[in-house]
């Protein structure tokens, strides 16, 4: 392909040529095998967020761990997903004038809300303190579970 | 991104007589249909990054959230709907690749497979909303039976759901019930019924009263034993399901609210893709139709991407 694109044809529309031009472009990768060399690595991915939640994770206690662990999952299966399925990978330069951007302003929209969650519990209303629910509330009614079912165990 | 190359052809063959045929090229070397379709994913990845970063900004920034047994969550259902759906990337990636073999049947198989397995990817998604409306999690009222403490509005709440006339009706009817008539477990719950109707009447309710009564109607299974799936839970509202008594899960409403809203823009865009690909299945799918099946399958792989963040971010955190 030329750095301007193929020429096109009299009788042509810019769109056939480009279909053309594509489908000729398109055999030089993909294929059933490495399709499914993705469709395994993405099981097993998925098996390993899947891995957090089982009773084998030996970081219970400290689930910061697990949440680091799964979103690096995550971004690996984006990836996978972005580079083979949407082919992207094989795509021209033109894939970067898109994604970019998108990305970035999915970033900053991102970060822009960051601040919220410092303030949200620092300002807080009255009617809000009155009504939300705290840790306390989850203890006493573990307590009281835990007390209802030492009750019907004697 | 308009015309950014005029290409200049001489047509010499057909008696064109040196006419020049200018013709416009677009600034994209991709075709217009997947130049769309990607500018429309654009706005899509910003649309998920404002609803996911909301979420997480809702969720650390809550004094509590409940745990994914509270509300009913199932880790392995939410697994398979996850391998599902990364099934259906794979048959939609492989019905183009038979499209452009022009292998028109084959492409139509793996088209007809991918329909299958997001009409089953909805139906688990079904499945699964009907377990939590079913324990009266719902992201608004009037049908949210959802309170975040166990204090004395609570215990009001109860106490007036107990003094609806239709309540009352079938309370009279189930005490006037003999017990042979009730299984073991019915005529337990109906003592700790009675037990609630009197703890909620009482004039000094305390705190822990009603964190009693909160666990009689609708227990949060523990760590551990029962721990995903529909909870340990034998509640009341499980052993009589026309009382629906309001129920306590800290944190609860807005993570109903955060979960119905994500899952249902997800389930929507899901559903947009069925639609497109029964549009699909009515025509020959041969190369012509390649690039078509190509824009359809950006947005389904697109779909499976936000439920790639999704599934850790609803079930597992």
């Amino acid at each position: 392909m030329s750095d301007h694109g193929p020429i096109t044809r009299p009788g042509e529309t810019a769109d056939d040529t480009l279909q053309h031009a594509h489908d000729d472009h398109e055999h030089g990768h993909g294929g059933v095998g490495k399709y499914l060399l993705v469709f395994a690595a993405l099981c097993f991915l998925t098996t390993m967020s899947f891995f957090t939640y089982s009773e084998a994770w030996p970081w219970k206690d400290q689930p910061q761990v697990g949440w680091t662990f799964m979103m690096a999952v995550s971004c690996t299966k984006a990836l996978l997903v972005i580079l083979f399925f949407m082919h992207v990978l094989w795509e021209a330069n033109w894939k970067y004038v898109l994604t970019i951007p998108a990305a970035m302003m999915a970033l900053f929209l991102a970060i822009m809300l960051i601040p919220d969650i410092g303030f949200r519990n620092r300002m807080v209303s009255q009617e809000r303190a009155v009504h939300m629910a705290r840790p306390s509330d989850l203890e006493l009614l573990q307590r009281a579970g835990a007390e209802a079912n030492g009750a019907t165990a004697h | 991104m308009t015309a950014s190359t005029v290409s200049i052809h001489h047509d010499h063959g057909h008696g064109g007589h040196g006419h020049v045929h200018l013709q416009y090229q677009p600034g994209l070397p991709l075709t217009r249909g997947k130049l769309i379709m990607w500018l429309f994913l654009s706005t899509e990845i910003m649309f998920f990054a404002a609803l996911l970063g909301s979420y997480v900004v809702l969720r650390f920034g809550a004094a509590i959230w409940p745990k994914p047994h509270h509300v009913h969550l199932s880790e392995p259902i939410g697994a398979f709907n996850t391998f599902v759906l990364i099934c259906s990337s794979v048959t939609i990636v492989l019905a183009l690749e038979a499209a452009r073999a022009n292998k028109t049947g084959l492409a139509k198989a793996w088209m007809v497979l991918t329909l299958l397995l997001g009409a089953l990817f909805l139906g688990v998604k079904g499945y699964e909303y009907q377990a939590k409306f079913s324990h009266g999690i719902y992201p608004m009222t009037p049908r949210s039976l959802i309170h975040e403490r166990p204090d004395l509005y609570y215990g009001s709440a109860v106490r007036a759901r107990l003094g609806e006339p239709a309540i009352i009706d079938k309370l009279k009817e189930l005490d006037d019930t003999p017990a042979q008539n009730l299984s073991a477990a019915e005529v337990e719950a109906r003592d700790t019924l009675k037990k609630v109707r009197e703890a909620v009447a009482a004039p000094d309710q305390q705190a822990f009263d009603m964190a009693w009564v909160a666990d009689k109607v609708m227990p949060l299974p523990g760590e551990g034993a029962h721990g995903g799936g529909h909870g340990a839970g034998h509640g009341l509202n499980d052993a009589f399901p026309w009382l629906r008594l309001p129920i306590v899960i800290p944190g609860g409403n807005m993570w109903a609210s955060t979960y119905f809203l994500l899952t249902g823009f997800h389930a929507i865009h899901v559903l947009v893709g069925l639609i497109v690909f029964v549009v699909l299945l009515t025509f020959r799918l041969d190369r012509k139709r390649a690039g078509m099946i190509e824009n359809a399958g950006l947005y389904w792989h697109f779909v499976d991407l936000v439920w790639i963040f999704l599934f850790p971010l609803l079930y597992l955190f």
